[in-house]
């Protein structure tokens, strides 16, 4: 289990397909600030 | 998902959200998002069915104990019974944690907070945390 990123750290690579059909890659926000938020189960 | 209710404010800072879930898409279509189009949500929900970035960012599965023997677990459902909402089946793994991080315009995390159990940052916290990286 890799550690959590604590703040100042660099943030991780995150580029994932979307529950639309395209793409989601971090590094193409980059300039703006992102709300990354990990949900937990459905339901 | 309380951000979307408040995303004028989100757009107001310039900034962008990514849900990342993992469970299957239908599964959150009907659950999630029963009551909406996805493709007009204003950020993105990326699924990653191997949780692969879930272990990459650090975020645990809890232990049982973790879930079901905390009272706010128990709270917050009743709260939602009683706002009128349904109880839906779990999904594919009820122990795995999520966790809310804000990433700067630099690309450097601003805001980091894995979850230890069923808990969530209140939006205002996180709005907070948005206005400071936006600068």
């Amino acid at each position: 289990m890799a550690h959590t990123p604590r703040v100042g750290d660099p943030a991780l690579a995150l580029d994932l397909p979307t529950l639309g059909g395209g793409r989601v890659a971090l590094t193409d926000l980059r300039g703006r600030p992102v709300l990354v938020s990990f949900l937990r189960h459905a339901g | 998902m309380k951000v979307r209710q408040r995303w004028e404010r989100w757009e107001a800072l310039g900034a962008a959200a990514v849900f990342v879930v993992f469970d299957a898409p239908e599964l959150l279509q009907r659950t999630m998002f029963d009551d909406i189009e996805v493709a007009s949500l204003p950020f993105a929900v990326a699924v990653d069915r191997e949780r692969v970035s879930y272990g990459a960012w650090g975020l645990r599965r809890a232990r049982h104990r973790d879930i079901w023997l905390d009272p706010n677990v128990y709270r917050t459902y009743w709260r939602l019974l009683r706002a009128g909402d349904r109880l839906l089946p779990g999904g594919s793994d009820v122990l795995q944690l999520g966790g809310d991080f804000l990433v700067d315009a630099r690309g450097s995390i601003a805001y980091a907070r894995p979850q230890e159990r069923d808990d969530r940052p209140a939006v205002g916290e996180l709005l907070a945390a948005a206005k400071r990286a936006a600068g």
